[in-house]
């Protein structure tokens, strides 16, 4: 009984499996760009002085990075429901899962980048009278903005590749379509392989358009 | 124009102003000399309120500069500041970095701010260099920028910290001569600084600190030629 390389199964696959890749990207943008902004907030808030901002924002980084994001995923669509009598569909509950998870960990890519700034540039946009916010959105983050952006980098090709864990809450993206086509014609080389580059692909994709602005932003400055 | 009474500040459990009294009258010159670690930078950043102060009382133009009710924002844009570092924002260009403060604190508008800016750029001999980023400059050029920037929000004080230090030997007359030319328009100064022949030509009075003291104060010639306290001639002595 010898294996044969069947292209075909690649070829029939691909229509398929490219609606699922639809799924990943929509999860992974809209998680991200919620993340993003969790993030930047929590991070923040973990640069403060202010110990009640600073404890909400510690308690959040913590107790997402300390738990594996499976059961975050399990808890948000089976537990919470629970509670909240209600049915949470599965795609919301993904972009959810993603946003938070990514969340906590771009909340410390922030809070690193903005203590990595020399205090002389804070001490430099108070001195001329900027007030604290207005120090930090016009001098210290476009420049702390700049260092974010390898490990942002990092952490949304993570994201991407944590999309596939919401298999197991039915939510139809790239893995889950690759599991239904080989449900029925059992060719899980070729499939997987291909679901594989696909991943690929979009992780490559991914990182180019992250290098392209870190140029970008380079020239600029 | 600024009031300093019994001024304490530690860091931990190190003491380093020890009860600073002092006057400053408008438009006077003071340059603060002393051996590092005499506490001249902290007396002058706490002059803006980068550092809080442990007691004492410090008032600027009349504002109590500690007071809860001060708007500390405001008394900053009283008192331009030039760091030994410069601390130019590094992602602006030269122009961006003196019409900041005028468009963001006092809200003028974009086109006003950028003549009022390419004045004070060619008041330091750099208007070419407006729309150049930092780091196209040599240290006396961003220096130059840097005290433009200072005297963008037309301050009734100036600050200077050991402004001279960080640079080359060949590119600290540059800065010096803007100094001089903020003295020539009657502006009210500090200067901690390391330059004797700035402070014995520019000075109104030189005061000299030690140990988070002042030791003496004098108008130059006195001070150089004729100090009176031990620890002033021996300092002077190690700097000529």
């Amino acid at each position: 009984m010898g294996f044969e390389f069947k292209f075909s199964v690649i070829w029939e696959s691909v229509p398929i499996l490219l609606t699922g890749v639809k799924l990943t990207i929509l999860i992974t943008f809209f998680g991200l760009v919620i993340g993003f902004i969790l993030g930047t907030f929590t991070g923040l808030g973990k640069t403060s002085r202010n110990r009640f901002l600073y404890g909400i924002s510690a308690a959040y980084v913590e107790s997402i990075r300390g738990t594996p994001l499976m059961v975050q995923v399990l808890f948000l669509y089976f537990g919470l429901p629970m509670v909240l009598g209600m049915r949470v569909p599965p795609i919301a509950a993904g972009i959810s899962a993603i946003a938070i998870n990514s969340g906590a960990y771009i909340a410390e890519i922030v809070r690193g980048a903005i203590q990595s700034m020399d205090r002389g540039q804070t001490e430099a946009g108070r001195s001329i009278g900027l007030s604290h916010a207005q120090c930090l959105l016009y001098v210290i983050w476009p420049q702390a903005f700049k260092r974010m952006i390898p490990p942002l980098g990092n952490q949304f090709i993570i994201s991407l590749k944590d999309t596939s864990l919401l298999v197991v809450i039915g939510v139809g993206e790239l893995t889950r379509t690759g599991q239904e086509i080989i449900a029925v014609n059992f060719r899980a080389f070729e499939v997987w392989l291909t679901v594989a580059l696909m991943y690929l692909v979009l992780t490559l994709s991914l990182s180019w358009v992250l290098s392209l602005t870190e140029r970008r932003l380079e020239i600029k400055t | 124009m600024i009031e300093i009474r019994d001024l304490h500040k530690s860091f931990g459990d190190l003491e380093v102003l020890k009860g600073i009294n002092l006057h400053i009258r408008p438009g006077e010159v003071v340059v603060v000399i002393g051996p590092s670690g005499s506490g001249k930078s902290t007396l002058l950043r706490c002059i803006n309120r980068l550092e809080e102060i442990t007691s004492g009382t410090i008032i600027v133009d009349g504002h109590d500069l500690y007071a809860r009710e001060t708007d500390i924002n405001f008394i900053r844009t009283e008192a331009g500041m030039v760091f030994q570092q410069f601390n130019l924002f590094p992602h602006m260009t030269a122009l961006k970095n003196v019409t900041l403060g005028p468009i963001k604190v006092r809200k003028v508008q974009r086109k006003e701010a950028e003549r009022l800016g390419m004045e004070l750029l060619a008041k330091v001999g750099l208007k070419d260099k407006a729309h150049v980023h930092p780091d196209q400059l040599s240290g006396g050029q961003k220096q130059r920028v840097a005290i433009a920037r200072a005297l963008s929000l037309t301050p009734k004080v100036m600050l200077f910290d050991e402004p001279t230090s960080a640079l080359d030997p060949e590119l600290v007359g540059e800065v010096l001569e803007v100094m001089r030319q903020v003295v020539r328009e009657g502006m009210t100064m500090v200067v901690v600084t390391h330059e004797m022949a700035f402070a014995r030509e520019a000075a109104d009075r030189v005061i000299f600190m030690d140990d988070g003291m002042i030791v003496e104060e004098d108008v130059p010639d006195e001070i150089f030629s004729n100090p009176k306290n031990p620890r002033t001639s021996a300092f002077l002595g190690k700097v000529h």
